[in-house]
């Protein structure tokens, strides 16, 4: 099981807020760019025949002696996009275990929010470079998405930007995006750079403690799993330093990028109370009501 | 410190090729990680292409250094030098006295001795002698330490008297010219003097341990007045507080009867009860539920004889009124032939206590008994309650002219005038002792109405009874034997153990157990005939656990190197090399603690 019971009644009680407003297809409870029938004023304009006569401003009309109609923001769905990165970089230690719980877990808010959910994973084992999980409006369709997750597994590589601007294509930018990856690839900055999204989102940023803070010692070639490019590396106090330097660059840069995408950003470390860590920092974030 | 092999630091030098090969590159283990990218982004400068790098001091280098110079050490074989009581030849006379069971004295020395034997050399040699009644060799020249410590071992204390003079003696008597002997004692002193003093070329190690004690100083048989034959108890508390003691009593091993008595502290006590036994008969006490320091001296056995006349003979001065007396006592004559049983010393030298002694008036005191004056114009004033030797004998008539004023804590006081002792029961060298403090002649004792009576009694305990002629010989007195022609004699033990002897042998020597030996005799083919039953006593003075220093000169070997031991450190070199071996292992398979970082990052929002 993908989630316990405990973390799955208390996603049930929360519930996804986005900053912009969405475009989309259906009704829902997250505010749209068309104009529709909610309590929250938003225009007004020109009176044309068709139009409800109740919605005529008649104070307006007294005053001015022009027929103008109020509109009102239309309460719509969010059409939300989980990506989950399953490359083979994410097979090391436990972080794609915690990656497909933490979308599990923003599916499932989805879900419970009444919001249209399309699940995706970015490389595989065995799979295209982008594959197409199952998608719902219900929690009825959670079994089909949790089997799907499970069933996920690390594989393949290669660049991030490309995977990610096909995914934009498909219509991203209308709706909220949550991207749970290690970007650890040479072109995570434009792959962030075109994730333009409409109503907002997050960046999942999942590292292993083994990545956080390397055991390593000694003369060593180190092999990238993903391109087998190796790497002679040669341990010290120094050396370590200067990792760690990189590492809180890497995170600064995704950060930033994020931000500049509409995006908001988790550092995660890849450990069991992950999805306790991610449920507050985005609760600080005001993602979450 | 010294080193036996300094050769061995040669291998320091292995020290060389071990920085060596820290500083040497090693080939790069290739190690898969999920990306190089924050490697490569880490610019970390790669080391250059030269074999050799700059050394850099790990623990797990200094570890190893360290194990490198245990191993140097053990090599080399760092001693020291100590004193050791081993000579090139050592002879040990354990004294195995019935003292020496007291509080485990014997025991104590056994592992002292053990001990200083553990470590023997091709250059020592060891020989046991055991000082009991009679001194013997046990081991000579021994260099196995098996051997040695099977006979040290072997050793046990018995219930007689150490003969330390004649065991010394032997021990001196295994030294040769070439190979001078050290003599150690391992006595708690002995009761009996040695005949010089100091004693030369010995050592003492003096086991002194001392624990209370309820001894059975004397048993005995007797007639009553009655006909009957009662069994006289005399016990002894050498503790500092009154013990109630219970005993029982068994003729051939089935109860006979028992008894109960209170033994005040420092003193004695005795108690009767009537006994039914003949002649073989054996009668054995007890005392019951109680534990002691010297469980030796808690049991006692005598053997029933046939009643036959003893010889009395006398010394010093003399009285008409003694001849008269053991004339007229049935049992006892003071004409003939053959070993006196008893001695009656009428003032004079003290006599030498070998047999049963009636001691009256001596020039000197003998040993536990301190005289400081004379008292003059006594009369009784005190007769001992319900005592067996004064039973309807009537002294407040008597009057003494003079008499000795006699200190013995430990006698049994009969008869006394105020403060004064004037007869008193006691025991020396395992045997009875009745002592008068003054002399018959200044005093009415032979005209009083009495006086035949207690002389007679007197005379059958100091014979060890009347009734029948119940023995007991001190521990360590040989067993006569008369072997038929053609058998050989076999002795069963105390213990049970049978002893086969030779053929021919006249006597059994190794009584120093007390209890009873039983001989059979075995012909060719096996038939059995049964010998003689003798039974051996524990001496009684030997309860006491006295214990005092002896003198002695020093080792007989004069030069240092004869006792001076060299002990090697290899033990403790070697378990601190296999520990800094095990440490090294240990810090070689974990994770360097100098290269780990001390936080770890949470959740990040920037």
């Amino acid at each position: 099981m993908l989630l316990s019971g405990e973390l799955r009644s208390r996603l049930e009680r929360l519930s996804l807020v986005t900053r912009r407003r969405v475009i989309a297809q259906w009704a829902g409870r997250h505010s749209s760019r068309h104009k529709g029938e909610s309590l929250d004023f938003a225009d007004y304009r020109q009176y044309v025949p068709g139009d409800d006569f109740r919605r005529i401003d008649h104070n307006l009309w007294a005053r001015l002696g022009v027929l103008l109609v109020r509109q009102f923001e239309a309460e719509e769905e969010l059409p939300l996009r989980v990506v989950l990165d399953a490359s083979r970089s994410m097979g090391f230690y436990r972080k794609l275990e915690v990656a497909r719980v933490l979308a599990g877990m923003v599916a499932y808010l989805g879900l419970a929010g009444g919001d249209r959910v399309q699940v995706y994973a970015l490389a595989g084992a065995g799979a295209p470079l982008l594959q197409m999980g199952p998608a719902g409006r219900h929690l009825s369709r959670w079994p089909q998405l949790e089997a799907w997750l499970e069933g996920i597994s690390a594989g393949g590589g290669g660049e991030l930007a490309p995977t990610l601007r096909k995914l934009a294509g498909e219509g991203v930018a209308r709706g909220a995006l949550v991207l749970v990856s290690d970007l650890l690839s040479p072109d995570f900055g434009p792959a962030l750079d075109g994730l333009g999204v409409g109503a907002g989102g997050v960046v999942l940023h999942v590292l292993a403690a083994e990545e956080l803070d390397p055991g390593l010692a000694g003369d060593l070639r180190l092999a990238d799993s993903e391109s087998n490019d190796e790497l002679e590396v040669s341990t010290s106090e120094e050396a370590m330093r200067r990792y760690r330097k990189a590492l809180e660059n890497f995170a600064t840069e995704a950060a930033g990028r994020s931000r500049r995408a509409g995006l908001d950003y988790v550092l995660v470390p890849a450990t069991d109370d992950a999805p306790m860590q991610v449920l507050g920092a985005l609760a600080r974030a005001e993602a979450l009501a | 410190m010294s080193f036996l092999i300094p050769a061995g630091f040669a291998l320091a030098a292995l020290a060389g090729p071990l920085i060596v090969l820290y500083m040497l590159r090693s080939r790069r283990p290739r190690v898969e990680v999920p990306s190089t990218m924050l490697w490569e982004r880490a610019e970390i400068p790669v080391s250059s292409a030269v074999p050799w790098q700059r050394l850099r001091w790990t623990p797990l280098l200094l570890l190893q250094l360290a194990v490198l110079a245990a191993f140097v050490l053990t090599l080399a074989r760092p001693f020291y030098r100590e004193r050791t009581l081993l000579g090139p030849h050592t002879a040990f006379v354990f004294d195995t006295s019935g003292s020496m069971a007291m509080a485990g004295r014997l025991e104590t020395a056994k592992a002292q001795a053990l001990a200083l034997t553990n470590d023997l050399s091709e250059a020592n040699q060891v020989s046991i002698v055991e000082a009991g009644p009679i001194p013997r060799v046990l081991l000579a020249f021994g260099r196995d330490p098996v051997l040695v410590e099977e006979a040290i071992t072997s050793l046990e204390a018995g219930g007689g008297v150490a003969d330390l003079s004649g065991a010394v003696r032997l021990a001196r008597g295994l030294a040769t010219p070439d190979r001078p002997t050290n003599v150690l004692l391992l006595t708690d002193g002995g009761n009996q003097p040695l005949p010089e003093e100091p004693v030369a070329g010995a050592e003492m190690l003096r086991f002194d341990d001392f624990a209370d004690n309820v001894a059975v100083a004397a048993w005995s048989l007797e007639a009553s007045t009655e006909g009957t034959t009662r069994a006289f108890l005399n016990l002894v508390n050498y503790g500092a507080e009154t013990r109630t003691v219970s005993a029982e009593v068994a003729v051939n091993g089935l109860p006979a009867g028992s008894l109960e008595v209170e033994v005040p502290a420092g003193g004695s006590a005795r108690a009767t009860t009537p006994v039914d036994a003949g002649p073989g008969d054996l009668v054995t006490v007890r005392l019951l539920d109680h534990r002691d320091a010297l469980p030796l001296d808690d049991e006692a056995t005598l053997i029933v004889g046939t009643a036959s006349e003893r010889l009395v003979s006398m010394t010093g001065e003399g009285s008409p009124f003694l001849e008269a007396l053991v004339d007229a006592v049935p049992g006892f004559t003071n004409q003939g032939e053959g070993t006196p049983a008893i001695l009656i010393s009428d003032g004079g030298r003290l006599p030498a206590f070998d047999r049963p002694t009636w001691l009256i008036a001596p020039e000197a005191t003998p040993s536990g008994v301190s005289a400081s004056q004379f008292a003059g114009n006594l009369a009784v004033t005190y007769q001992r309650p319900g005592e067996p030797i004064l039973d309807s004998v009537d002294l407040s008539g008597l009057v003494v002219g003079e008499a000795q004023v006699v200190e013995a804590p430990r006698w049994l006081t009969l008869v006394r005038a105020g403060e004064v002792p004037l007869i008193m029961l006691g025991e020396i060298n395992g045997h009875r002792v009745a002592y008068f403090t003054f002399d018959l002649t200044k005093s009415n004792l032979p005209v009083q109405v009495g006086f035949p009576i207690l002389g007679a009694r007197l005379l059958s305990w100091l014979a060890g009874g009347a009734a029948a002629d119940a023995s007991s010989e001190p521990a360590g007195t040989p067993i006569a034997l008369a072997t038929p022609a053609g058998t050989t004699a076999q002795v069963t033990m105390p213990a049970g153990d049978v002893r086969s002897l030779l053929e021919g042998s006249a006597q059994f020597a190794d009584t120093s157990q007390p209890g009873v030996y039983r001989v059979a005799y075995v012909d060719a083919e096996g038939a059995v005939t049964p010998g003689p039953i003798a039974v051996r006593r524990f001496v009684s003075d030997e309860s006491a656990g006295g214990s005092r220093e002896i003198a002695t000169t020093g080792a007989a070997t004069e030069t240092e190197e004869a006792t001076v031991r060299i002990r090697e450190w290899a033990p403790w070199v070697i378990a601190a090399a296999l520990l800094l071996m095990a440490l090294e292992w240990w810090v070689g398979h974990q994770r360097p603690f100098w290269r780990r970082t001390k936080s770890a990052p949470g959740p990040v929002t920037p």
